[in-house]
């Protein structure tokens, strides 16, 4: 018999160059807010610890150390990885369980740190999600999968780079007002469409960010959710998808098909369509991956995405607001923390507790949150409701 | 003790050279392009894989002969990983054949940005005593 199942409490770690703290202090700061609204160690039941890889820190054994740092090292955790879409699996998997009657309340703990190496080091790690043997032995780093896209996208569309340009531009707009944002600066569309280039036709300002973070969120049982709160958010509709480990064997480069698969599976589980969500958190890990996301996601038809952004629609007040967060751009993208981020920002802004009123989504009924990790490989969607009037 | 023949595919010398990628890599030695048969469904597959996907049968290494292929996306990689660092910028692309089949390298011979849709050939290189790779040349 499964349950409903509720987020019910979260907290979000400053994101950035986190220099001052290690994956200890990182999910202490994430757990913080919650232990200080009343959710303390002994009300939760087990923990599912979400980091995408261990060469960052060179930390073995993760899992434990994280539930160490919270109290929470006598409660059985386990640790879920999907590379970048890790904290959402993270939630997926503790959906199941307490769905399942397993436990009743559970918490989710997503953490990265990534600057305790170069940039070089860190682009080569990620080189690595790549097929060793293929791919791997081409030098192809992370941004230079998402340039893949990009170009056959831009040539299939007959797209000028400046409509990427533009997304960041809405990113760094939302980050800038984002206290928690890792890169909290406003971008001109000059700066943004003549930066260096990293992975051409991506620039600088197309990648999102090498961040360290952290995020929880408390997922809890409907029989026991009024201890909790009273304003739940209900896991109403969540989707898995996958796609060909290689890219070269992917039907298409200008949309994901894992990402439809999930969005497919969590509008069905969900009862909803596209036009019904009021807000989406995508996986803008890189600009055109963005632009794509609106796609698959239904919001708009297959490369007609540009007139979303070009129309302001994706605006925090415009049709169907996406990232107003700053998303991974230029709030940040500490891999394992970022799904969990993403459900974070939508319970914020349900609550109607975003941070500004210049950043702030009127009366959001459903959220969705779209993860993916490496370029695509595994796609998570969730559907959220408010559970409350 | 026998000095082992070292052999490794494009750029890097990672050490996961199993005895079916060696066959594939010493026939890349005499320019030859080999890809996978499975001899239960025929399914090919290039790169080749040892096993099938479909029905985990051993796959034949059979020698590819397509030459000539267009541009299906490309990359420049200007901030490459640490150990391509050197060798940066350099031009990542899939090329696609008129059989469909597809195939990741770098174009090593351009002389202006690369167009989607342009014709490519495919090339091989030792591109050291210990590496070897297929290439696209226009
Ligand atoms: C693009 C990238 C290589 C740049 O790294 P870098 O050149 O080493 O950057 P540094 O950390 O040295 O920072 C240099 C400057 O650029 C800025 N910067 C770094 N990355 C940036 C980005 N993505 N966008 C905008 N500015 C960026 C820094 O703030 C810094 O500015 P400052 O000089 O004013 O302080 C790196 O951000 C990257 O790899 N991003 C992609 C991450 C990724 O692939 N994640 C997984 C995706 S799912
Ligand atoms: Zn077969």
């Amino acid at each position: 018999m499964t349950r409903r199942v509720a987020v019910v409490a979260g907290g979000h770690a400053k994101f950035g160059k986190r220099y001052d703290a290690t994956l200890r202090e990182l999910c202490a700061e994430a757990y913080k807010p919650i232990y200080d609204a009343g959710i303390t160690q002994d009300r939760i039941d087990a923990t599912v610890l979400s980091y995408a890889a261990s060469q960052f820190t060179g930390q073995g054994a993760g899992s434990a150390l994280m539930a160490d740092s919270i109290g929470l090292q006598e409660k059985p955790h386990l640790r879920c990885e999907s590379a970048c879409a890790t904290g959402t699996a993270s939630i997926r998997a503790a959906y199941g369980m307490v769905a399942s009657g397993l436990y009743d309340v559970m918490l989710v703990l997503g953490a990265e740190q990534m600057n305790r190496v170069s940039s070089a080091t860190a682009t080569e790690y990620m080189s690595r999600a790549g097929d060793m043997r293929w791919e791997y032995p081409f030098g192809i780093s992370f941004p230079a999968f998402y340039a893949l896209l990009a170009s056959r996208y831009m040539a299939e569309y007959k797209m000028p780079h400046d409509v990427l340009a533009k997304i960041s531009v809405k990113s760094h707009h939302y980050g800038a007002q984002n206290p928690k944002a890792h890169l909290p600066k406003e971008v001109t569309f000059e700066e943004a469409n003549n930066a260096v280039p990293i992975a051409r036709p991506l620039n600088l300002y197309d990648c999102s960010l090498i961040t360290d973070g952290a995020a929880a969120v408390v997922l809890v049982a409907e029989p026991r959710v009024k201890e909790f709160t009273d304003q739940p958010m209900w896991i109403k509709g969540l989707g898995a998808g996958a796609s060909e480990m290689m890219i070269q064997d992917r039907p298409s480069l200008t949309s994901i098909p894992g990402a439809k698969r999930a969005a497919a599976a969590a509008y069905k589980m969900a009862g909803l369509q596209p036009k019904d969500i009021n807000m989406a958190e995508v996986h803008d890990c890189f600009s055109i991956a963005e632009l794509v996301a609106y796609e698959d996601l239904g919001f708009a038809q297959p490369g007609k995405g540009r007139e979303l952004i070009e129309n302001k629609e994706v605006y925090h007040t415009g049709r169907i607001p996406v990232n107003c967060d700053g998303g991974l751009k230029s709030k940040g993208h500490p891999l394992g923390a970022t799904g969990v981020s993403m459900t974070y920002e939508v319970m914020a802004q349900m609550r109607g507790k975003a941070d500004k009123p210049s950043r702030q989504i009127k009366n959001v009924k459903y959220g969705l949150v779209h993860n993916v990790g490496q370029s695509g490989q595994f796609v998570n969607v969730i559907i959220y409701e408010r559970g409350w009037s | 003790m026998a000095t082992e023949h070292e052999i490794y595919l494009g750029y890097s010398t990672d050490k996961a050279v199993t005895p079916f990628f060696k066959q594939f890599l010493e026939s890349l030695e005499k320019n030859k392009l080999m890809k996978g048969v499975c001899p239960k469904c025929k399914k090919e597959y290039l790169p080749p894989r040892q096993y099938c996907q479909k029905d985990l049968t051993e796959c034949q290494l059979v020698e590819f002969t397509e030459r000539e292929a267009k541009l299906y996306s490309f990359v420049i990689v200007d901030f490459a990983p640490e150990s391509m660092a050197s060798r940066a910028p350099y031009v990542v692309a899939i090329g696609e054949f008129p059989s469909g089949r597809r195939l990741t390298a770098h174009i090593t011979n351009l002389t202006s940005e690369p167009q989607v849709g342009m014709k490519l050939k495919l090339g091989f290189e030792r591109v050291s005593d210990k590496m070897v790779t297929y290439k696209w040349q226009v």
